[in-house]
């Protein structure tokens, strides 16, 4: 037979390839189940958008960490004026109003949030922070040895050590520095991270990538063999496995934008409200752009998982169900515990290990970030003084949603062997899934 | 692989080769059991050619024949063979086929001209053929002037000649059609008869089953007949009832006058018993169907006798069972 | 017979003859060919006979489906359910009866600090209706949404609702012996092992007639938590039963309503520390109104009567969605 240039085998593969997704496509098209799922997919994102936009428009109320805004004496003169000026104050006779010319009480709100974290992030494993705004250490009438309450030689500031074991950073700080910090600005940042790292976690990586392809991949090939409609496509030159193949191409061409349309909408919105002295936080599309990837990986395996459990038996989905509720396991010990090994029998532990290190990337200052909001100027639980527990706003929700990278790998290798495994996965998937296929009788 | 984007050129012919000397279907001993129920037993069958008609009650094993052609179905024995190729194993002599399902699900979501351009471009078309082919198709099943609408809104006859123009679209070397004419009313009847004559006059193989011998008749003399999975005949419809000529055939003559028109009818030495189930009505017995076709009309001429109707009631495919089977029916 | 038929497109249409060939038997498309129009006519004497039987009274009829859905679960020849559905009940039965072996297993040891960790307590009571994991995130939802998966759907799609519609029985009477068939089929296996919790207790520890009239309140209370679990379960998922066709579908969709609005739920609460996002959850705020009536720890912040306005809501919303589903139904195959 005469070929013409550029007729190779491919292109005719090619044109099967696309007239099967694009039937797909437009089958989906046509039902509104589709519409419903994904509407109700975008309604779910929009709700916790709606929490996020009303937090981040939320002013978090300003606590004295150190207390020194209260006027224990009631002489209308705050601990911290009193204590600036030394006089004593416990004693409602003893206040800079008697002083010679008298000086007039400040505003309880000045020694709110008066000292805020100076902590600048450097790879270092011994950091050497903190500069005491308000002066309450460097002029205190302690003594120079209580001023350097650390041993580093320099007085009122602060030692950060990293303790690569645990990944975490201990706080060896001198008295009164950076002991109130700004809750406000430490809380908007972190409630910021946590909405990232946990809508596309939980949202996008678990919530969508597993409802959506229950809905829409089970019944690809499923649907089709029981209403007979499959009769039609098996009738042409063209093997059983590229029908399983191509379909799950059409049904990609329906999610993959569906994902990408919901992960944009996210990014924009969170870019522009998220904290921060610029318009907009171009720094965060990383952490998004690893959200999108794992979520577009996720979407794949489940749906060549799910079509290939529609393949295998009529009740395909009762096998689903338990997968589904595994993952949902698996999800959560992601966040907790991400180095276990039962993860690695996951899909989704793959697909959080590369959120994971898009925020490590992105954000490397995360463990000294979450120190800070666990320190909380001392009081928290790294201190005795209140008794702990008094972590920074936002502290929690950031230690629930953020995980550290679990494979033991760089963040650059741990996606790359992720990607790959998720690729795999659905390999292997497609595989077997087309192997039983083959061997299906359609009646 | 550099996908196809703009799909330019020609569409490019499967690199299967089908065997020279095959014959287009081929079956070998070929059997078919569901669990305990046997749908087909050891058929031997090869077919080129032509128009055949495969005729069964329902039941009898003809879509599971179709099936085992079309490699939907793994044949439990023997070995079935198209154009030379396993089909269970291969899809690829589906290139050189057409199929007509029975399943009366179709894609109602489509247009009838989406539906068969889609399915023209899993044969390899580009997209600007496969709309080519699909006007040409449409409109020789008679549907271009609705072709544009969902197939959601079709009449069955026009589903039915959808799915047929959807397998003619590759100007396939066989079509099989199970059950083209079930459900249709007389215009879409004489239409897809038409269509399918018309593929048999250009030289295509056509195999298409029915439980209705008329429908059969109008189009194909060449007929297999199934019954209960097994082979029962295979060749000309009157050649085969022929060779039953030990068993009288039956002709119905509907007239003004039975009586008259029986005297005379006597007078020929082939006939074997008359009945006269009302006063028009005149039932021959014989056992040389041919040749009282032949002298008939002369015996109603000359004699003027006022004819409305002649039947052969038994040459239907119930009565060809019965005596295939062995009873009377 | 043999020679080419002349009827085609182009014949003209004669009446009587082309209905013949229509309406005719297996040879009506040749007695069009040489059939004249007869012209003869025939009266038919027409007799009507009143039927005078007498119908049964309405609840019998109903009764009959109801027991056509429930005893479909273990015997043939009634309504079919799946071998998958029947295997998970099964499942579930035994897996919702842990607490009821573990009682009489410690009862028997005769250890009572091992007894008090799984004997009939507040807690424990709660748990067997209420706990998420795993009873309301694996087994009842997954009950609910085997049950619900074809109830009315399958017959939207069959066109089986026929066989209902051409009885002496109305739109309501079929929907709510579903209702109430769906219902009782959950209430065997929750409400159930909940009685055989109970006893197994009274029994295995020979309890008096003070501790039965001390824990029986409780008891009840918790019977009806139980039956308010089955009742929103059931109403979500007959409705999305009506407006959705197909086996899989109201099953998927009923667990994903389940299970995803509380993710959604956790989700909020984990990032901002919200609880109010729990009232979208059919499962929280009947959990929340359990912990309520039957005084174990609440864990929401909002007030109860929250919840249960949400329950009370989210009933009334699928109640009504399945109810003008159902009056609009087209008795056809969709």
């Amino acid at each position: 037979m005469d070929k013409k240039r550029g007729e190779t085998i491919w292109t005719s593969l090619d044109r099967k390839a696309t007239a099967i997704a694009e039937f797909t496509m437009r089958q989906y098209r046509t039902r509104l189940s589709t519409w419903v799922v994904l509407g109700v997919g975008f309604l779910a994102i929009s709700v916790v958008l709606l929490f996020y936009i009303d937090a981040m428009n939320t002013e978090i109320e300003a606590i004295d960490n150190d207390g020194d805004s209260l006027d224990w004496d009631g002489d209308g003169y705050v601990n911290g004026q009193e204590y600036k000026y030394g006089t004593d104050l416990n004693d409602p006779a003893s206040h800079p109003g008697l002083f010679d010319p008298p000086i007039d009480p400040e505003p309880a709100s000045m020694y709110i949030n008066e000292d805020d974290y100076d902590w600048d992030y450097s790879d270092g494993s011994r950091l050497e922070v903190g500069i005491d705004d308000d002066g309450d250490c460097n002029n205190s009438s302690l003594p120079e040895s209580l001023k350097d309450d650390n041993n580093d030689g320099t007085p009122c500031n602060i030692v950060l050590e990293y303790d690569s074991l645990s990944g975490s950073y201990f706080v060896y700080a001198d008295p009164y520095v950076d002991e109130d910090p700004d809750e406000d600005r430490y809380g908007k940042e972190a409630q910021h991270r946590a909405f990232i790292l946990g809508v596309g976690k939980l949202g996008f990586v678990f919530l969508l990538s597993i409802f959506v392809p229950l809905f829409l991949a089970t019944g690809l090939i499923r649907d089709e063999m029981t209403s007979g409609t499959m009769q039609y496509m098996t009738a042409k030159p063209i093997a059983r496995g590229e029908i399983f193949l191509y379909r799950m191409l059409g049904y990609l061409a329906i999610v993959w934008p569906y994902l990408l349309v919901v992960c944009s909408l996210l990014a924009i919105v969170s870019g522009f409200m998220g904290p921060g002295d610029q318009i907009f936080r171009f720094k965060d599309l990383g952490v998004w752009f690893s959200i999108l990837i794992a979520a577009l990986l996720a979407t794949l395996v489940y749906g060549m998982l799910f079509a290939f459990l529609g393949v295998l038996w009529k009740y395909g989905i009762i096998l689903a169900l338990p997968i589904a509720a595994w993952e949902l396991g698996m999800a959560l010990l992601s966040m907790t515990v991400p180095e276990s090994t039962f993860l690695r029998m996951s899909i989704v532990g793959w697909s959080m290990s590369i959120i994971d290190s898009g925020a490590y990337l992105v954000w490397p200052d995360m463990a000294l970030f979450t120190q800070k909001g666990a320190w909380a100027g001392g009081t928290g639980d790294a201190s005795f003084f209140f008794g702990g527990g008094n972590e920074l706003p936002g502290y929690r929700a950031l230690e629930w949603a953020q995980s550290d990278l679990g494979l033991g790998l760089g963040p650059y290798a741990t996606t790359v062997l992720s990607v790959v495994v998720l690729f795999c996965q659905a390999v292997f998937f497609w595989f077997i899934g087309q192997l039983i296929f083959k061997s299906k009788e359609i009646v | 692989m550099i996908p196809d984007l703009a799909q330019e050129g020609k569409a490019q012919q499967q690199a299967w080769v089908p065997e020279a000397q095959a014959p287009v279907v081929m079956l070998n001993n070929v059997g078919k059991t569901y669990g305990r129920y046997q749908a087909l037993g050891g058929i031997s069958l090869a077919l080129s050619g032509g128009v055949t008609g495969i005729l069964g009650l329902n039941g009898a094993g003809k879509s599971t024949l179709f099936k085992l052609l079309m490699g939907k179905l793994q044949p439990t024995q023997g070995e079935v063979r198209l154009f030379g190729t396993n089909p269970w194993k291969n899809p690829a002599p589906y290139a050189r086929v057409g199929y007509v399902p029975e399943n009366e699900n179709m894609h109602d979501w489509m247009t009838a001209h989406e539906f068969v351009s889609t399915f023209a471009r899993l044969h390899g078309l580009t997209r600007d053929e496969a709309k080519k082919e699909a006007n040409r198709v449409l409109e020789f099943v008679g549907l271009s002037d609705v072709m544009h609408k969902k197939i959601g809104r079709y009449s069955k006859g026009m589903r039915q000649r959808a799915k047929i123009a959807h397998a003619l679209v590759n100007d396939p070397d066989l079509i099989i059609l199970d059950e083209p004419l079930q459900g249709c009313d007389p215009l879409a009847r004489t239409t897809i008869m038409n269509v399918i004559r018309e593929l048999g006059r250009m030289g295509r193989t056509v195999l298409l089953s029915s439980h209705i011998l008329s429908e059969i008749e109008r189009i194909t003399e060449q007929i297999v007949i199934l019954h209960q999975g097994r082979l029962l005949a295979i060749g000309n419809l009157h050649a085969i009832r022929e060779q039953l000529d030990n068993i009288p055939h039956t002709i119905e003559i509907e007239c003004k006058d039975a009586k008259a028109l029986a005297k005379d009818v006597l007078s020929l030495d082939m006939v074997h018993g008359l009945q006269f189930p009302s006063s028009s009505k005149l039932k021959v017995f014989t056992h040389h169907l041919g040749e009282f076709h032949k002298r008939l009309p002369k015996i109603i001429v000359d004699n003027e006798h006022d004819v409305m109707v002649i039947n052969n009631p038994d040459d239907d495919l119930q009565s060809i069972l019965g005596y295939l089977t062995g009873g009377f029916r | 017979m043999t020679e080419e038929s002349p009827i085609d497109v182009s014949t003209p249409v004669t009446g009587q003859g082309r209905m013949d060939a229509a309406w005719g038997s297996e040879t009506g498309d040749h007695a069009a060919v040489a059939q004249s129009v007869p012209q003869t006519g025939q009266v038919f004497e027409q007799v009507y006979v009143p039927w005078e039987g007498a119908l049964n009274p309405r609840w019998m009829r109903n009764w009959a489906i109801f027991r056509h859905h429930v005893l479909g679960i273990v015997r043939k020849g009634h309504r079919p359910w799946g071998v998958p559905t029947k295997l998970v009940l099964i499942f579930v039965l035994i897996a919702s009866m842990t607490d009821v072996a573990l009682t009489l297993l410690f009862a028997v040891i005769g250890e009572p600090s091992l007894y008090e960790l799984w004997g009939v307590g507040r807690n424990n009571l709660y748990a067997h209706i209420l706990g998420f994991f795993p009873r309301n995130m694996l087994f009842y939802p997954l009950v609910a949404a085997l049950l619900v998966g074809g109830v009315i759907s399958e017959d939207r799609s069959n066109g089986t609702s026929a066989l209902y519609f051409s009885r002496p029985i109305n739109r309501f009477d079929y929907v709510g012996m579903k209702y109430l068939a769906v219902a009782t089929i959950q209430s065997f296996i929750i409400i159930g092992t909940l009685f055989l919790y109970y006893f197994v207790d009274i029994l295995a520890m020979g309890r008096g007639w003070a501790w039965i009239l001390d824990t029986f309140p409780m008891f009840l209370t918790t019977v009806f938590c139980a039956a308010l679990l089955i009742i929103t379960y059931t109403s979500i998922g007959l409705a999305l039963s009506s407006v959705s066709r197909g086996k899989f579908f109201p099953g998927i969709a009923l667990l994903a309503v389940l299970l995803g609005t509380k993710t959604l739920a956790a989700i909020v609460e984990g990032l901002f520390e919200r609880s109010i996002l729990y009232l979208i959850s059919p499962y929280d705020s009947v959990a929340h109104v359990g912990q309520s009536l039957i005084g174990t720890n609440v864990i929401y912040e909002h007030p109860w009567i929250w919840s249960l306005a949400s329950v009370i809501t989210i009933n009334a919303i699928s109640l009504y969605v399945l109810s003008v589903r159902v009056s609009s139904m087209e008795v056809t195959r969709e």
